[in-house]
């Protein structure tokens, strides 16, 4: 339904993305984690033909962005709650959104009982709070009826309560054939929240994939009375290790090629004795977030925010 | 509060035929909401009025110093609506850019040339409504002038009317030029101000800037005054609208929406 092929922006020559390429299927959720500034927001809006990339392409529903009749239609979309005009009440500006897109404006009531700002929809959105902007601008990207939601940090200025809605009204979303591709900086929402994953450092895709394979088996844990033999053998095998605690080394996975039975080939061809080799607990996404996006020095400096 | 969607407010099972493109008209009854209906909009037309009726006052008030007649008291209404509509036009192209909404507008409409030839169409419209409000203003200041027992010169024609639509069209043009090149609400207002007053300067030294770049070139189509003055008059509507015009529709174009 989504698709990206290697897209790629710089803006004065410092490259903020860099050939992100991704996929995102009917009926999931996929979760953009990213610290602030790792590109996700330029991703996503060379996605909506906001932005134009300096290479590759972004398709919805096998079309570019731009080409879509209209678009509203087929893909809805939350990129900034506050990119709102403050002098227009919550229910003229979803009307507006209504017009175009050319769904009934009866959709507009429904839509803000749905959100629930309806008790404020007379109200003018420059005395919302961040919360109820991004309530708005979910209807927003539900007025066209679309098949896709794309959604830049929907959980910013939600509380607790609100945050709770967004995810079942998702989960909804994404059960009854809908796709939908969110962003967070956010680790443990995107855990609860998504079931596919795509993590973005420095502007560049680190790891994606299913939820569940990412979190399984990122690395194993290898320890040997003679660690410093283990780390040679490693080595001249060409496998990335981290010392861990109590001489015990940490291996990456690195997609599948290193497993504990290549493992413990190397170990036998180095003639190295190893008292553990198991994986690693897994300690959640936080440990992975950490462990990708940790290596990748100096995050470029995204120029939205 | 409802938490679930069902499949039909989704439309999801409904399997949506492709809908067909956004009609232009749509778009131009959109924009034509979006530049009408705020507060701050409506303010800016109520003031674009009032300073029209206020200049109005001063033939009316000032017989002594003024041509009493109708095309004069029409220049009256042109003038005064010409301070504000400028800035209403800028508005409605730069607005967007200020509010950040251009984001929605052209996630809604992406091929933006459309987006751009809606609001030209609103401004035009706006334009000639005012203009038609400027003229509602001239008969009452003539008729206010009657009833004071003066006698007034009839002398209306279809030139005179033709050229003051003329005039109030080509300043809200300049308007919508400069909003579009420069994209800035604050940056765009200001320039309308200062830059007609700069070459107004600039051409008391130079006769080349004061006959083909200076602003008070328009003053001859106010005047219906075509006769030897087409060429200027075609130059400055290059400089002050149809260059300005382009190189704002080719930057609304290519710019990125950060």
């Amino acid at each position: 339904m989504i698709t990206t092929t290697a897209l790629t922006k710089s803006y004065n020559k410092v490259p903020v993305v860099r050939d992100v390429s991704l996929h995102c299927e009917p009926g999931t959720i996929t979760g953009f984690l990213g610290a602030n500034g790792a590109g996700k927001s330029t991703t996503m809006k060379m996605i909506v033909g906001l932005v134009r990339p300096d290479r590759g392409t972004a398709t919805i529903d096998g079309r570019p962005f731009v080409e879509l009749p209209n678009p509203t239609r087929v893909v809805g979309m939350l990129l900034d709650a506050s990119a709102m005009h403050p002098g227009r009440s919550g229910r003229a500006t979803l009307t507006i959104a209504a017009q175009m897109a050319g769904v009934p404006t009866r959709r507009v009531e429904h839509l803000l009982e749905l959100v629930g700002i309806a008790d404020a929809a007379d109200k003018r959105v420059g005395t919302y709070s961040l919360g109820m902007r991004q309530r708005l601008g979910v209807a927003q990207a539900l007025v066209g009826e679309p098949q896709a939601l794309i959604l830049d940090e929907p959980a910013n200025g939600l509380d607790p309560e609100g945050i709770a809605w967004m995810r079942s009204l998702l989960r909804d979303f994404a059960d009854h054939g809908g796709t939908v591709l969110l962003s967070s900086h956010l680790l443990h929402e995107v855990e609860a929240t998504a079931d596919h994953l795509v993590v973005i450092s420095g502007g560049a895709v680190v790891a994606a994939g299913r939820l569940d394979d990412l979190l399984a088996s990122s690395t194993i844990l290898v320890r040997s009375p003679d660690p410093g033999g283990l780390a040679a053998a490693l080595q001249v095998a060409q496998i990335d290790y981290v010392a861990g605690p109590g001489g015990a080394l940490t291996v990456d996975v690195a997609g599948g090629r290193v497993t504990t039975e290549v493992l413990a080939g190397v170990a036998r061809d180095h003639q190295v004795l190893l008292t553990e080799l198991r994986q690693s607990e897994t300690n959640g996404l936080e440990q992975l977030f950490f462990s990708l996006t940790a290596a990748k020095a100096a995050p470029p400096q995204e120029a939205a925010a | 509060m409802t938490t679930s969607l069902s499949p039909r407010t989704l439309g999801i099972d409904a399997a949506p035929s492709a809908p067909g493109p956004i009609p232009f008209s749509r778009l131009v009854r959109v924009e034509w909401a979006k530049a009408t209906d705020t507060r701050a909009a409506r303010w800016l037309l109520a003031l674009v009025a009032l300073s029209t009726a206020g200049m109005m006052l001063v033939p009316v008030l000032a017989p002594t110093t003024f041509d009493q007649t109708y095309a004069s008291y029409l220049r009256v209404a042109a003038l005064g609506l010409t301070i504000l509509l400028p800035v209403v036009a800028i508005l409605m192209l730069t607005g967007e850019w200020s509010q950040r909404s251009v984001m929605t507008t052209f996630t809604q409409e992406p091929r933006r040339i459309r987006v751009m030839n809606a609001k030209l169409a609103v401004s035009m419209v706006l334009g000639g409504g005012a203009a038609v409000f400027g003229g509602v203003v001239t008969a009452a200041g003539l008729g206010l002038a009657a009833a004071s027992g003066r006698t007034l010169e009839a002398n209306l024609t279809v030139g005179a009317v033709t050229g003051y639509l003329l005039f109030v069209l080509l300043n809200v043009l300049a308007g919508v030029a400069l909003g579009a090149l420069l994209q800035s609400s604050a940056t765009a207002i200001a320039a309308s101000f200062a830059l007609p007053a700069a070459f107004a300067v600039l051409g008391t030294a130079s006769t080349p800037v004061s006959d083909w770049i200076d602003m008070s070139t328009w003053n001859w189509v106010l005047e219906n005054d075509w006769a030897g003055h087409v060429p200027q008059i075609s130059f400055s509507i290059v400089f002050w609208v149809a260059a300005p015009l382009a190189a704002g529709v080719v930057r609304t174009i290519r710019r990125d929406v950060g």
